[in-house]
């Protein structure tokens, strides 16, 4: 069986300039991510900021060509695909509901947007668009409003609605929680989950939050400055994970249990940046296991225990 | 307080604006006499409401005897014609450019914004004279003129708005959509930055009729007999001394319909912004 | 008798304009020493609470309380000059985003110096060699070089430091900080609270701490005020609060939050139906009652305030 999405060895590098008299810096904000999801599963993929997770979400939609290596969406590769077709089989959710909606058009248009693109037009495309916005759990009235008419969640569900028209295989929803309200949060993590197991959709779900992450995803892969360091299944990475920053990450999350008070990450107070990349293992410096081979060899990805982890201590 | 102050001087813009449009529109059916007709036994007569003034002349007559009033009103024609037609020129230019540049990035941007720089460091009046005066003048080769200069405030807005917008997660849903370029470049980004673009026409206009008018008062704008205002001012200054409503009248009008328009745009981007925050 | 409450406000309201009041009889203390948290969703009133004490609202916003003292002394009544004053010398403000609350043109090292200068008669080295101090405090390893850094230059967990301890700069007894990590990443934030509960442990510092995240409050707070549509719903001690949760929207609430390993896969969350309502001039009895499960016919008319005696507060027929 082919994977749903299969990411060989991607990497994507951008030209950012740095002044007047000195040359462009290369940041590598994705440098050779590999992995697979299969499909109806669900990837979680969590990091911090400028860890390369929407640079990756864009390199999956095809928005972004890579710079090397290769995405395959059901074992085609894609970027020998046409527009047409890829729309068909995979769709985008993002995390703002305040951008991520042509504030100029009315919900209707919105959601018909993917179809129209398809040729899809008149009565199909109307009977359609309807019935994807009673799926996501919208009033049909809806359709003549503008998304400045609309609250966060109703937002996200009309986004929901634009991703899922074209009845895509997979589903790439970067942050989609994150702009919300905790209520709201819990309705939409719950329609996502509802529709994916209904309609059989294979998820990429980008978060900084891991709780929520470990709510929906069943394999979960941790990126920390455009390399992927931990990949294992939920149970298996929450409760026992591998790499030092997994272990810092997992024990920064803040359950709402009062008693525990407030972890030590360990993690010091240099801060990642990714047009300044450490050498060997870029973790090593706010790394508190890091020995003096961290510096100078760049760990590669192993297979430890169903963990699929880069440290060069495990 | 602030706020209707504010609303006061664009509903003011609006009036005087949608007020002189109509009486160029209307010109012909509202003017009492022939603008063009000459009678050399009532020259310089003064309007009614001064002393020695006849009903007959509401705003009195010119060096030849003509109507002012009928003058003015027909001047407003030639104001208004040559503020829409360079707006819809140079805006045509200048959004085309701005877009593509904004949109597409890279290269094409770089050229773009040559272009532009170009544009920037000619001199507008003088170029202006020297093709006016080359090609002789007439309406048409004022409206070219002024048109195929005034197109750069178009272009950088419409280049810095559009790079704002494609960055937007909705422009990138609609490339994942499978959308096409030139559907999401009419459909996505235009009309998140027309709104922009419109504040951006109604301070061409203004400068459009202004430049029309120190063409003309230099006479190598709209040739005479035509009434422009001014030309009508240019016909009055050697008259001012003794006649000072000559050139106070067409001077008044011009400020009037610039001032109105200035109000109507800067009204309109207070209004637009408001409503793209909500 | 026990010492009367660093921040003590009785029925707060504030309001924008005629038809919407955004904060409707809101009541706080804060105790030297102790950390009180409000939380709540967007729109419930929480920021603008906090900022009508500091005195920080926005021109045509009216507020009004039936009393609102800092340490016995009356502060509604204060000049602006007497609040400005006060302000960033006994009680000091940290934002959700630095970058905005710093100013570009300045160096870290002339705007920290400048917060005491402004405050005391000291010497521009004295207060720079404060600032010094009080990065290292805040567990920036190389002061010095930070001092002479632009906001720019530094990342946002590293500006929140330096805006803490700049709020620090004059020793202050109340800090009131809005949502000061939800712009961090998670281990950031982690490092931020442990940071601000050990400023607490040292200098006896009162913290006003606002935001919307659970995790942080029931890591942090001695006590909580839960917000909805301007009202303190429900206040009590952390360990009460988060054990036996009386309000049905606290219930709610708790139940949306994911927990890791709590919640078996594919079980929903638990959520709140509906929107927070806009409650307009007239309104009466409860502000939840459109969304509640429990709401009764006369939950539109009154909503009593009950006491259990112990400090647990709540606003419900139900007890």
């Amino acid at each position: 069986m082919t994977a749903a999405i299969e990411v060989r060895d991607a990497t994507r590098v951008f030209r950012q300039s740095t002044g007047v008299f000195s040359g462009d810096r290369l940041i590598r904000a994705v440098d050779g991510v590999s992995f697979s999801v299969e499909s109806g599963g669900c990837l979680g993929i969590v990091g911090e900021s400028g860890c390369g997770k929407s640079t990756l979400a864009r390199l999956i939609l095809g928005l972004l060509p890579t710079t090397s290596g290769e995405v395959l969406v059901e074992g085609q590769r894609l970027a020998d695909m046409d527009r047409k077709a890829r729309a068909r089989l995979i769709q985008p959710v993002f995390q703002d509901p305040f951008s991520s909606l042509n504030p100029r058009r009315r919900i209707r248009d919105i959601v018909a947007m993917p179809l129209q693109a398809q040729g899809i037009t008149g009565r199909a495309q109307a009977d359609r668009v309807e019935e994807m916005l009673v799926r996501v759990g919208l009033p049909g009235a809806i359709g003549d409003r503008v998304p400045a008419q609309l609250s966060g969640g109703q937002r996200q569900r009309v986004a929901i609605a634009r991703a899922l028209v074209l009845r895509p295989r997979i589903v790439v929803c970067d942050e989609p929680t994150s702009a919300l309200d905790v209520s709201v949060q819990a309705q939409i993590l719950n329609l996502l989950d509802e529709l994916r197991r209904d309609l059989g959709l294979t998820y990429v779900f980008i978060s900084h939050n891991l709780a929520v992450v470990e709510h929906i995803s069943d394999r979960v892969a941790v990126m920390y400055l455009g390399r992927m360091v931990e990949q294992a299944g939920t149970d298996a990475l929450f409760a026992a994970p591998k790499h030092p920053y997994t272990q810092a990450l997992l024990a920064s999350v803040l359950t709402p249990e009062p008693g525990l008070g407030v972890p030590d990450v360990g993690l010091g107070d240099l801060y990642p940046d990714p047009a300044n990349v450490p050498p060997g293992c870029r973790f090593h410096p706010r790394c508190k296991l890091a020995q003096a081979r961290c510096a100078l060899e760049a760990p590669v990805p192993r297979e430890v225990a169903g963990h699929r982890v880069e440290c060069l201590l495990v | 307080m602030a706020f209707q102050l504010r609303r006061l001087a664009l509903a003011l813009g609006f009036v005087i604006v949608i007020g002189i449009a109509l009486v160029a529109l209307l010109a012909p059916w509202i003017t009492p006499q022939d603008p063009f007709l000459q009678n050399l036994d009532a020259r310089m007569a003064p309007p009614s409401f001064m002393d020695g003034g006849t009903a007959a002349h509401f705003l009195g007559t010119d060096q030849l005897g003509r109507d002012y009033f009928s003058r003015l009103i027909y001047g407003a024609r030639i104001s208004m014609l040559i503020g829409v037609l360079v707006v819809v020129c140079s805006g045509l230019i200048g959004t085309t450019l701005g877009v593509v540049g904004g949109f597409f990035g890279g290269r094409i941007d770089a050229v773009v914004m040559f272009i532009i720089t170009c544009r920037l460091s000619i001199p507008l009046i003088l170029v202006a004279l020297t093709v006016v005066a080359f090609v002789g003048s007439s309406l048409t080769v004022v409206v070219l003129t002024l048109g195929l200069l005034l197109w750069e405030r178009f272009a950088v807005v419409a280049r810095t708005t559009t790079m704002q917008v494609r960055n937007l997660d909705y422009i990138a849903a609609a490339w994942a959509a499978g959308c096409s370029r030139p559907y999401i470049l009419l459909r996505e980004v235009l009309p998140n930055i027309v709104h922009h673009l419109i504040v951006v026409a109604t301070l061409e206009m203004a400068l459009a009729i202004l430049l029309e008018a120190a063409l003309s008062f230099l006479g190598l704008g709209v040739p005479p007999p035509l009434p422009s205002w001014g030309l009508m001012i240019a016909e009055a200054k050697d008259y001012m001394y003794f006649s000072p409503w000559v050139i106070l009248v067409p001077g008044i009008a011009l400020f009037v319909l610039v001032l109105g328009i200035n109000l109507l745009g800067d009204g309109l981007r207070d209004r637009l912004g408001a409503t793209r925050d909500a | 008798m026990p010492e009367a409450p660093l921040l003590d406000v009785r029925g707060l309201r504030v309001r924008f304009n005629a038809q919407v009041e955004a904060v409707r009889g809101v009541d706080l203390t804060v105790e030297r020493g102790q950390t009180h948290c409000v939380v709540g969703e967007s729109g419930c009133g929480k920021s603008v609470s906090s900022l009508a004490v500091m005195g920080l609202l926005a021109r045509g916003a009216k507020r009004s309380a039936a009393h609102m003292r800092f340490d016995g002394q009356d502060i509604l009544g204060l000049s602006d000059t007497a609040l400005q004053r006060l302000r960033g010398d006994r009680m000091a403000m940290i934002f959700q985003e630095p970058m905005t609350s710093l100013n570009p043109a300045y160096t870290i090292g002339s705007q920290m110096a400048e917060a005491l200068t402004r405050h005391r008669k000291v010497g521009k080295q004295q207060a720079l060699d404060r600032a010094a101090e009080l990065l290292t405090k805040v567990g920036i390893t190389a002061p010095g070089l930070r001092l002479a850094q632009y906001p720019h230059q530094l990342s946002g967990g590293l500006r929140q430091r330096v805006m803490i301890a700049m709020a620090l700069m004059c020793d202050p007894e109340l800090l009131i900080a809005d949502e000061p990590t939800t712009a961090l990443d998670v281990t950031v934030q982690a490092q931020i609270l442990r940071l601000l509960r050990d400023l607490q442990a040292e200098l006896g510092l009162a913290i006003l701490l606002i935001t919307h995240d659970l995790g942080v409050v029931a890591r942090i707070a001695h006590k909580v005020s839960v917000m909805y549509a301007g009202e303190v719903v429900e206040s009590a001690s952390a360990t009460d609060l988060f054990a036996a949760p009386r309000h049905p929207y606290t219930q709610g609430l708790l139940g949306c939050v994911p927990i890791p390993g709590k919640i078996k896969r594919g079980d929903p969350l638990g959520s709140i139906p509906g929107t927070v309502p806009r409650i307009a001039d007239g309104f009466t009895g409860c502000g939840f009652r459109d969304r509640c499960a429990h709401a009764m016919p006369q939950c539109a008319v009154s909503v009593p305030q009950r006491d259990d005696g112990a400090g647990h507060r709540h606003l419900c027929h139900l007890s």
